[in-house]
Order: C-alpha cells, then structure tokens, then sequence
C-alpha cells in the first residue's frame, strides 16, 4: 500500500499518521478516500458505506482501505476509535451521525451543509480544529465564495452579496439534491458570518449540460462607487491564497460597474479519480484534508503519540 | 366531451418579457379578468418563481409576499399557483406560499433531473399541497426518457406532470409522440404540456398534446412570455373547444382578459422575431439571444450559425459562456478561411 511505501521514507517523530474513517461512498466519499490515501499523515482504516454493490466502495477497496455496507453501525462498532471521521452523507445524516459520534472523541469533519459544527474555509478560518470537535466545510459554493466575499468585505462597504453556482449534474449525487436547500441555507449562513453583509442571496444551479459544465461560482455584489482595479485586486488576492490549496481556483472575470461588481470563479478539479469539470468536489474535499492533516501535525496530538507508541 | 384544465401563467411566464417588472395594480387587473372569465388556474410569481429575484435574472418589481397576497384577494373562482425552482426557491419560500393560500405549485426541473424535485414535491405532499412536477427544456430528452422522468416525479409525490417546449422546438408529431408515452408511464396523474411559439406551432402543438391524453394545457394572454411568447390562451381555448374539449371558460370573458393583458401588462404583444425562429429551429434556450447577438455583432459572425452552433453542442440556461466560445470559434474559421 502506498501509505506505508510513504511512511517508511518518513521521520516517524514528527509524522504520526491519524487513523481516519470515512461515512460515504458517493461522489464527494470516493475522491475524498483518493485524498487521504495520498496523505502521508492520513491512514484510511475504514471506508463506510450502505449499499453493498457501490461504486464508492469498490473504489475504496481498489486502494486498500477496509469497508463496510454496514454505515455508522460499523464504524461505532471498531474496537478502537477512529482519531479523525468523515461525514460525506447528508446533512440529515449528519444531524443524527453526530450525537453517535461526539461521545467517542473523535474529530468529526463534517462535508454535508448540516450547519452544525465550526464553519471552515481555510484561507479564512485556518484550519486548525482548536477545542472543535466537530469541524463543518459549509458547501462547495461556499468554499468557492467565502475567500473573495471575506476580503471584498473587508476592504470595500459592501451592502448586498449574491452567491450563484453552477454544478455539473453527473457530479451532484443524491445527497446534494435532496439537500438543496440546506445548501442554500448553510452557504448564505456563511456568506453573511463572513462578510458581515445580512442580505445575501444563493442559488444553486445544476446542470445536465454535455460536455459538463465546469464548477462556476458567480459573486454578484452591491458596492457604492466601486473601483474596478482596487476590486479586482482584492479578488486576485483572495484567489492566490485559495490555489495554495485548490490549484485550479480561478478568477475568470471580474467587473465593477457603478456600484455592481461581478466576479466569476471557476475551480477545475486536480485530482485522480475525478473529471476536471468537478472543481465543486476538489475544493471541499482539498479543504477537508488539510484540516485533518493540520490536526494530525498538532504538536499535543505529536507528543502524546510520541509517549503511546 | 374531454375535460381539460386550462393553466395560465402570464403572470409568471410573461413576466421574462417585461425583466419581472409587472406592478401588483397590473397583477390584481388581470387577476380579476382570469376570474370573471373562469380561467381554473392563474399563476403568479418572479418568471423564474419563488425566491428567483436577484441579480443574476433580474429583480422583480414586487415581493413574492406582495404579488402571492395581491393575487390571491383578486381570484374568487379561479385557483391560485405559483412556479419554483429547486435550488432557486426552497422549503421557506414554499411554507410561506402555502400560507398565502397558494393552490397549486409547479416545480420546474430541466428534462433529464426530475430527481432535483423529490425533496419539494414530498414537501408539499406532506404538507397537503397540490404539487406539479414540468420537465422544461423537454425537446433535449427523447419520449421513453421523460416517460421515466416522469414517472419517477409521480413516485415523489407530483400530482401532475408534464413538459415544457422551452425553446419552441416541437412540431406536432414530436409532441404527441413525447405526451403519449408520459400518459401511458403515469396513467394515474394528469399531464401537462406548456407551449412556446418560436415556430408558430403552440397552438398546434397543443391541441396535439391534448388529443394525446394531456388533461392540463398552459397558455398565456396575448402569449405574454419571452421572446416568440408562450402559447396564445385566448386562441387555445376556442381552438380546443372545436376540437372537441371543453374548459369551462368564458370565450367572451377570456378576450376582454387578453385585451386588459395587452393594455396594461405589456408594451407589446410578442412578436415572433427572426431570432426568435433560429432559436426555435436550434432548440436554443430563447434568453440567450441577447449575448448571441451582441458578441456576434462585435466579432462580425453571423449570430444565426452561432444558435444553430450551440443547438449542436446541446446548450442550456446556465451556459452563456458557451456562446463565448462557439463566436471565437466560428470567428476564427472564418479568418482561417
């Protein structure tokens, strides 16, 4: 297994890897285990699904992990706990997964738009977990939005925000369907904690377009006497600092007119097992990885496992 | 004599003519004529529905508070509806059109994603609601595969379905061929067609729909809609009644209604313009045609290779950037020719 090939080369003294469960095999559960197989501080001990002959699980036994169609019964049901778990259900799921999992200590990282734990977008937030048990990345739009909202907001008297994303329909599994308004809910919970703009508007588009439509996120904002250059370097900003962990984040255009600014992002997606169109799935997940690997470099976690092994 | 149910949504549809700008005194006059005239059902909203004003298709002039209360104190006879995207609108927007007294909702999905509606359609079946289920943009899908579609909407609790000509593509035999194998999959619920008329052919197609076991049958004032305009209401109704349907609605009713809706609801009835047509025979979301003409005009293409271009590569609402591309593309071929 390549996770070991990894470890051997490693200082085992200050790369301890955690032992990480994922719950779900969809679109965002396969490319999420594609990631952490590629993590070196990130071993994949459980892949959780609830259908038997999913392709998510398929793919998680192609890279070794070990898997269950069993669910969360499964994983609660490991005779050690997990250090870090993954929640690519639902945001129902979520709600009922969490309470299960909190007794057990584990950091739960939650990629459903559930609103329950600590919002982060990392370029914004960081991503250390802190005292945070339960770490939530918001939605796609909103890992595409709350970099370039933050900043606009920071820096300019923004008044209203509207938050437009496209997504591919064949990457829109059936979690993210049924979840469309809580995606909607959780994106603009973030949009207006981040900006500090109350009036803030989202939608979400997907698209059965062939060839598939490449992860757009449109910003529309209201900004009194806004300088197109001043804006626009803002933007170029925020969007440097998001490539340092999603390499395809891009500004496609970006426009001040009177007091309308629009700024169009697309993320194309780097990553193994999905097209370059899924730019939605890279980001979240790209996001949700660098905060398990920042919890497993802690240097509390480091030490104490230092003395238990 | 077949019953059909007559579905109005001028005050929805029509208002992509008029950027959602209709007036809550213009939406309670031509309320008021839809009633007096027995019209069964009149819809109202933003032309995108509940929760769709904003920046990206444009602010309504009015609330959906606003218009939802405004319409429903107009209609004594006629039942109220309202139109909704999922992902545009949500559960909120749907409680709270509930509590206005909304009658019946039509959720709108693009053909081949009817699975984008099984949270709101068991949403309003739960909560007691008449719910429809459309598949829009219909000619993009063959007869079996909205049949499938539309079956799976019935299993998610719609309680009629049907489809959209959105670009104004169909001919007659297209649409008997796609109502009739709907009618066979969902033999319990009633079916739906929504014309549009970028070919002339709304009416027809209607009538056509209607012979092929569709019971609920869209049309709008004067044709009120975007660009060629939906299906004209006022020439449908007596159309069918000859064919041998009835409606249960005034004729002479029904034409004061269309002459307020001119009057007072629009600068000009629709006019089925020259792109309207290449659009139509593209198959072509019709909102594209301002970006098509004016990027065209700018690097010298012919704007009617660029719809019939996009036709090909099976564009949809969402996918302006596309016409970039396809202009840059054809202007180049040109030079290198």
């Amino acid at each position: 297994m390549s996770l070991t090939a990894g470890l051997t080369n490693a200082r085992p003294d200050l790369v301890e890897t955690v032992t990480v469960a994922v719950i779900g095999t969809g679109a965002i559960g396969r490319d999420l285990v594609s990631k952490i197989d590629r993590s070196p501080t990130l071993d994949c001990r459980l892949v959780a699904g609830r259908n038997p002959e999913s392709a998510g699980l398929r793919h998680a036994e192609s890279l070794g992990c070990a898997t269950t169609a069993a669910g969360i019964e499964a994983l609660l049901a490991a005779p050690n706990p997990f250090d870090v778990v993954f929640d690519a259900t639902s945001a129902a799921s979520h709600r009922e997964h969490w309470p299960l999992l909190e007794p057990l200590g584990t950091l739960v990282i939650d990629l459903t738009p559930s609103k329950v734990g600590q919002m982060v977008a990392p370029t914004v937030t960081g991503v250390a977990a802190e005292s945070a048990r339960n770490v939530n990345l918001i939605s796609c739009g909103g890992q595409a939005s709350v970099p370039v909202v933050h900043a606009l907001a920071a820096r300019f008297p923004v008044t209203y925000l509207e938050v437009v994303s496209t997504v591919a329909s064949d990457v829109a599994g059936r979690a993210t369907r049924l979840n469309l308004d809580e995606y909607v809910a959780a994106t603009g919970h973030a949009v207006t904690t981040f900006s500090g703009v109350s009036d803030v508007k989202v939608i979400l588009n997907i698209s059965p377009a062939v060839p598939p439509a490449t992860f757009r996120t449109v910003i529309h904002a209201r900004v009194p006497d806004a300088d197109p250059v001043a804006v626009r370097a803002v933007v170029d900003r925020a969007a440097e600092q998001v490539r340092s962990f999603a390499p395809g984040y891009e500004v496609v255009a970006c426009t001040a007119v009177d007091d309308l600014v629009t700024i169009v992002l697309k993320v194309t997606a780097h990553s193994d097992v999905l097209p370059p169109y899924a730019g939605n799935l890279d980001i979240i997940n790209a996001a949700a990885v660098m905060v398990a690997e920042q919890y497993a470099a802690r240097p509390d976690r480091v030490s104490r496992m230092g003395v238990t092994s | 004599m077949k019953q059909l149910v007559i579905h109005d949504p001028t005050l929805r549809d029509g208002q992509h003519a008029v950027r959602h700008q209709l007036g809550l005194t213009a939406l309670r006059r031509y309320a008021e004529a839809a009633d007096a005239a027995r019209i069964p059902v009149v819809e109202v909203g933003h032309g995108n529905g509940l929760g769709a004003s904003s920046l990206q298709v444009g602010l309504a002039a009015a609330t959906d508070d606003a218009m939802l209360s405004t319409v429903r104190e107009a209609l004594r006879h006629s039942r109220l509806g309202t139109f909704m995207l999922p992902g545009w609108g949500t559960s909120d927007d749907l409680r709270k059109a509930i509590a206005h007294g909304v009658d019946v909702f039509r959720v709108g999905v693009h053909a081949t994603e009817a699975s984008l509606a099984e949270h709101h359609l068991g949403f309003l079946r739960d909560a007691g609601a008449e719910a429809h289920c459309v598949l829009m943009m219909s000619h993009m899908a063959s007869p079996d595969e909205l049949a499938e579609q539309a079956a799976r909407a019935v299993g998610y609790g719609a309680q009629a379905v049907g489809i959209m000509d959105s670009a104004g593509h169909f001919l007659p035999p297209d649409v008997t061929a796609r109502i009739g194998a709907i009618v066979e999959a969902v033999d319990t619920v009633p079916v739906i067609f929504h014309g549009h008329n970028n070919l002339g052919m709304a009416v027809a197609n209607s009538v056509a729909a209607a012979d092929a076991g569709a019971l609920i049958i869209d049309g709008c004032a004067r044709g009120f809609g975007a660009g060629a305009g939906n299906t004209q209401l006022e020439v449908l109704v007596p159309v069918l009644e000859r064919s041998g349907f009835t409606t249960g609605i005034d004729l002479y009713a029904l034409l004061d209604a269309a002459e307020l809706a001119e009057r007072e609801l629009m600068p000009a009835p629709p006019v089925t313009a020259s792109m309207s047509i290449v659009s139509g025979l593209a198959g072509v979301f019709s909102g594209f045609k301002h970006r098509v003409v004016e990027l065209s005009g700018a690097a010298g293409v012919d704007p009617r290779e660029v719809f019939f271009e996009l036709g090909r590569r099976q564009a949809i609402a969402g996918q302006e950037d596309l016409i970039v591309d396809v202009v840059a593309e054809l202007s180049g071929r040109r030079t290198d020719g």
